[in-house]
């Protein structure tokens, strides 16, 4: 330790000679923003408004401000559904790492909402550590006059966090903030068609936007980290802009889910399915009104399995038996091997129609699938059970 | 039974000259008190139904004390009712304030579990009672209801380090309301892991007066020298003591057995493992329920192979005995557990692992197979056997090595020593900096703060040039993407686990299905699980296939089941360089320094070893990486006059100077509460860490007789990086340690050397045991 003493002490001797560095411009001129005081100190605030005609990649803003709120919030299982898509606030955080616990800290805020016939992007911003009581303190009333959250992913994440970081300024959290996280709608309806659910991969797919000269996630944390060194904010100018994309798409993603959940024109099947996944919970019949409109499109692979299964058991309910079977023969025909078709198919005719020689045939066919496919052991012992019960009974 | 078998081990021609000393504790009747007053009637009443209508003395000062708000720790024996002394308080204050929270901390998840099942027979009428333990066990699901319910949370030192202070704001109503901190095993936290927990408890306070409260501590400890001490250094409070235990005990024997020798001009006596082995089996085949503890794993898994090859002779089942040990994966120890609860298990190979409080019910002989390094750690384990009546044994076996043959001859010093001081150094600097890191994480660290009592500025301002913190408005904040504790763990300095893999498991439906069977550390696996390695698991071998250990690759060792009938031993190269000098102390004959090393060392190759016989039957090589640590040491260089004076020839210097090596380090636990792995020994010289390689034992001997200048420096130095406070100790007391060994060399009968006393002469030749006694007494020659 004494060395590094010893090193700090040399370098002060070196340090005055070199020519002294030129002042880094002010942080809010650079990003085009301004100091705000609030009573907990001084933070820098840049603020953009939008014309709600504003097209983000093919979706514009206003579909949003229409949408069918208490019920995009059932669909979601939020909590208490916002009334007036006028009081939304569309939030997005950027953040010191994704570690979570009590020391990562929020350090942009974009917060969004509509006033009159505009968009409004203020992105909170602390120029060092010192600042962040600033930043909760503007955060605060915002946060108290929304009359919903919307977030992509926080639930998981930027609530939790900012919530740890309100309980650590000792402020009061608002607890009863009704949430809408559109990542859940957005798993249940885009999980089976895309390759994942990031907010990138909806934008590009959904909303049609290429972010050109946008900056990778996993990097927004060092640049800030190399501005707390440096003090030169340049480099963060395309973290405010990432910022407020994020905070844009959450507007288009929200319109979107309002006008499919109304109109299934234009959407792919797997979608269309989707939706009905969504429904399910709030209105299964609409459920299954989107599952037959998507295996009309021609829904395939396991989802389309799946919604058979699904359609049939609610056939078989009520005892319609007929189109139960129809179903499940579909669903045996798939190429990927299920054992469920095939068991309700040989319970069909073994308990329904006693035939007990057409069950045996398909317990049989079954279990040499069974065996091509590779199959749970517990899964080809059932079939064998059943196959063996079958010729005692057809005896 | 037990006092037939005794009497036969005591008078039998056999065994009777082997035994050195016996020691009779009479049984002893309680001493009790009664209920406190100010004791709520509902717990009072919970008492009486557990059969209990009064205290015992020690546990009603516990609670006088506690009533008056001092920090207290409680340090009786084994089975004294230690828990009743924090549990009464305890649910006295939840009875009263359900608002109130109460933290427990165990070293393990086992003693957490036990607790809980002990608390919730207790509290089963008392109202208001939300147990829960947390820990990496409690399903990620459960977690959240854990923290909004429980006001009584039992936990460990590492999940409070890594899962609860760094999320302090989810525990938030625990931390306001915090009112006893509970720390049971407090001998445990010495050492490694006594200095993180002294940091875990630095920052553990620092929330608590964040969120406004400050808890009262209660500890409970196992024996030791300095009880009181131990706690004020770990938790930074003063301390009330409570030593006076109120608890009747049995009537117990404690045999001295030192095994026969067997070969007097070699001073060779035979195997203390096949010794202990025979005592073993020896009172099982008799159902004797029987605890063996070794002194490292390897010891017990020669041992239980041993025992269970005896035990299955005569009753044809081996599956009575079982092994225990740390490494172990956590269900085939609960097993192991109940089985000795229930009975099932009759007899039991452990390593200390089973020292502490884990609940195995009740057995009646304990072997110490080899002095466990401590007078405590052998009160801890003789304990094991007998509890509160009936008559009980320990038998100490001694091992040829120049500490167990000290105390098995010296029996009045084993009875009459006061146990040893645990030591802790919280300001170790790695630990230190790493638990500062997790403390920022947590909570910005204000310029005006000390961290415990100690002034770290010093160090905040060398992790701000690492980049780790930063600097505004006078408060250090964590500035990095990382979550730090996850990268710390409390039971070493460094840390990474390598996961033992057995490629060759059959699931139940005999279908191929790796599994994974043990874990190593990181500072253990080079010398454990190199490849071709034979890696023990309850007495089944396993060779190591493959050892992944480079920076970007898992770290695992891939074994498959053999059946061999050796063991391997590590040969490594190794070397030790002065990096700077902290304190020193001139003697005519020698100078003795302290301070900073760099050491370094490689394995090369390996040992086969037969089991049973332990003849050498072959080696091979390795090719491993050198692993290098700084740590502190205190070392000794021997005045050119002086070694002139002993002899003119290098090699026969050297010869005894690793003689007095080998005694030095094999004496020095007496002085410290440490094991003698904690410790490291070396025979080099002054040259500059720039300059060195390893060295083997050969390859080091030839280098210092071939070297310009011979300056010969005898190390001794800490095995936990950044050193753990043992080094400094070693220094003040090396005059005692010098004399100590002089009378331990001019003790041991053997004529020419031996593992007793200067190392095995094969080893370090025939010259070295006369050679080494000049060198002591020309050291010591003021």
């Amino acid at each position: 330790m004494q060395s590094l003493d010893d090193l700090r002490r040399m370098v002060r001797r070196i340090e005055p000679r070199r020519p002294p560095r030129a002042a880094a411009r002010p942080v809010e001129e650079v990003l085009g923003g301004a100091v705000h005081e609030t009573g907990a100190g001084p933070l820098v605030v840049v603020r953009r408004e939008y014309p709600l005609a504003h097209a983000h990649g093919c979706a514009p803003l206003a579909p949003a401000f229409a949408a069918p709120l208490p019920l995009l919030a059932a669909l979601a299982r939020a909590e208490a559904p916002a009334t007036d898509g006028r009081s939304l606030l569309f939030l997005d955080t950027e953040t010191t790492g994704l570690a979570g616990g009590t020391g990562t800290y929020a350090f942009l805020v974009g917060a969004g909402w509509r006033e009159d016939d505009r968009f409004v992007v203020a992105q909170y911003f602390m120029r060092d550590f010192d600042e962040e009581p600033a930043l909760l303190a503007a955060l605060a009333p915002v946060l108290e006059r929304a009359g919903g959250v919307v977030t992509f992913n926080g639930a998981g994440f930027d609530l939790p966090l900012l919530e740890t970081r309100f309980v650590l300024a000792r402020r009061r959290w608002p607890a009863l903030l009704s949430h809408l996280d559109l990542l859940r709608p957005a798993r249940r309806v885009f999980a089976p068609s895309l390759a994942d659910c990031r907010l990138a991969t909806l934008e590009r797919e959904v909303l049609g936007l290429e972010r050109g000269d946008d900056v990778p996630g996993a990097l927004i944390p060092s640049l800030y980290f190399d501005f707390l060194r440096t003090r030169r904010a340049a480099p963060l100018a395309r973290v405010f802009e990432h910022n407020r994309q994020d905070v844009l798409s959450l507007v288009a993603l929200l319109g979107w889910f309002g006008r499919a959940l109304e109109r299934h024109e234009g959407l792919g099947a797997a979608e269309v399915a989707g939706l009905g996944r969504l429904w399910e919970p709030v209105d299964p019949e609409r459920a299954e009104a989107c599952y037959r409109a998507a295996l009309a499109v021609g829904l395939g692979g396991a989802l389309a399995l799946w919604v058979r299964l699904r359609l049939a058991a609610s056939e078989k309910r009520a005892a319609r038996w007929e189109a139960a079977c129809a179903l499940w023969e579909e669903a045996a025909r798939h190429a990927a091997f299920d054992p469920r078709p095939w068991e309700e198919l040989a319970k069909f005719h073994e308990h329904r129609r006693r035939d007990f020689a057409r069950a045996r045939v398909l317990v049989e066919s079954a279990l040499v699938r069974a065996r091509a496919a590779e199959t749970p052991a517990r899964v080809l012992d059932a079939l064998a059970y059943r196959l063996e019960r079958l010729r005692r009974r057809a005896r | 039974m037990l006092g037939r078998i005794l009497d036969d081990l005591l008078t039998s021609p056999a065994t009777g000259p082997c035994i050195t000393a016996t020691r009779h504790v009479p049984s002893r009747p309680p001493r009790l008190a009664p209920f406190p007053p100010s004791l709520d009637p509902r717990i009072a009443d919970a008492l009486r139904a557990r059969g209990i209508h009064e205290l015992y003395v020690h546990q009603a000062r516990a609670w006088e004390l506690i009533e008056k708000g001092h920090h207290v720790v409680v340090v009786t024996p084994t089975a004294s009712g230690k828990t009743l002394c924090y549990n009464l308080p305890a649910l006295q204050c939840l009875v009263h304030q359900p608002d109130a929270r109460i933290l427990y901390l165990f070293p393990t998840k086992a003693l957490a579990q036990d607790q809980l099942a002990e608390l919730e027979g207790l509290a089963k009428t008392l109202p208001e009672m939300r147990m829960f333990t947390y820990d990496g066990d409690t399903p990620q699901d459960a977690r959240r209801a854990v923290r909004a319910r429980a006001n009584l949370v039992l936990t460990n030192p590492d999940m409070l380090h890594s899962g609860i202070l760094p999320h302090h704001t989810k525990w938030a109503s625990l931390f306001q309301n915090l009112r006893y901190v509970v720390i049971d095993e407090l001998h445990a936290y010495r050492g490694v892991f006594g200095s993180h927990l002294a940091n875990v408890l630095r920052r553990l306070r620092r929330i608590c007066r964040h969120y406004g409260s400050a808890p009262q501590f209660v500890m409970a400890s196992a024996t030791i020298a300095n009880p009181a001490e131990l706690a004020q250094r770990l938790t930074g409070e003063a301390v009330e003591e409570i030593a006076e235990s109120g608890a009747p005990t049995g009537d117990k024997l404690f045999v001295c057995y030192n095994p026969p020798v067997v070969n007097p001009e070699l001073g060779i006596r035979a195997p203390y493992l096949g010794e202990a082995s025979k005592l073993a089996v020896r009172f099982l085949r008799e159902k004797v329920a029987t605890i063996v503890f070794a002194q490292s794993r390897l010891a017990t898994e020669v041992l239980l192979a041993a025992i269970k090859g005896g035990v299955a002779d005569k009753t044809g089942d081996s599956g009575i005995v079982r092994g225990y040990r740390g490494g172990y994966l956590p269900t085939r120890r609960r097993a192991v557990e109940k089985g000795l609860r229930e009975g099932e298990v009759l007899g039991v190979v452990s390593t200390n692992a089973l020292e502490l409080g884990v609940d195995i019910g009740h057995l009646d002989v304990a072997v110490l197979a080899g002095y466990p390094g401590a007078i405590a750690s052998l009160w801890q384990q003789a304990g094991r056997a007998g509890r509160r009546s009936g008559s009980s044994a320990a038998v100490f076996v001694a091992t040829s090595a120049p500490l167990d043959q000290f105390m098995v001859t010296h029996p009045e010093y084993l009875f009459g020593t006061p146990p040893e001081h645990a030591r802790v150094n919280p300001d170790n600097p790695f630990i230190l900096a790493n638990h500062l890191k997790c403390a920022a994480f947590e909570l910005p660290v204000a310029d005006t703060e000390r961290f415990g009592a100690t002034d770290v500025r010093r160090f905040l301002a060398a992790l701000e040039d690492e980049g780790v913190l930063h600097h505004a408005g006078e408060r250090w904040h964590w500035a990095a993407e990382t979550y730090p504790a996850d990268h710390i763990s409390l039971r070493t300095v460094t840390s990474d686990n390598f996961l033992v893999i057995d490629t060759t498991a059959r699931d139940d439906k005999q279908v191929k299905r790796r599994q994974i069977i043990a874990e190593v550390d990181w500072g253990s696996a080079f010398a454990t699980i190199y490849p071709k390695a034979i890696y023990l698991v309850e007495s089944e071998p396993y060779e190591v296939q493959e050892l992944h250990w480079r920076e970007d690759e898992e770290k695992v060792a891939y074994v498959k089941r053999v059946q061999v009938d050796y063991f391997t031993d590590a040969i490594s190269a190794k070397g030790v360089w002065i990096l700077q000098r902290l304190a020193d102390q001139g003697r005519p004959a020698y100078l003795a320094e302290q301070g900073e090393v760099l050491v370094a060392e490689k394995v090369v190759g390996f040992k086969k070893i037969k089991m049973g016989t332990l003849e050498n039957v072959g080696s091979g090589e390795v090719e491993l990486p050198q692993q290098e640590m700084q740590t502190t040491a205190a070392w000794l260089t021997v005045a050119p006059e002086a070694l002139a004076r002993v002899s003119p020839s290098r090699e026969e210097l050297i010869d005894g100077l690793r003689a007095v090596t080998y005694l030095l380090h094999h004496l020095a636990p007496i002085f410290l509460l440490c094991d003698i792995r904690d410790l490291g020994s070396w025979l080099g010289d002054t040259t500059p860490a720039t300059s060195g390689a390893v060295a083997t034992r050969e390859s080091a001997k030839r280098r210092l007789m071939d070297a310009e200048e011979f300056h010969p420096t005898i190390y001794l130095y800490d095995s936990h990086a950044g050193g753990i406070g043992l080094a400094e100790r070693v220094f003040e007391i090396l005059p005692a340690l010098l004399r100590r060994g002089l009378e331990t060399l001019e003790a041991c009968a053997c004529k020419v050397g031996c593992p007793s006393c200067v190392g095995p002469v094969n080893e370090v030749g025939r010259r070295a045991k006369a050679t080494a006694r000049a060198l002591l007494l020309s050291l010591l020659a003021a």
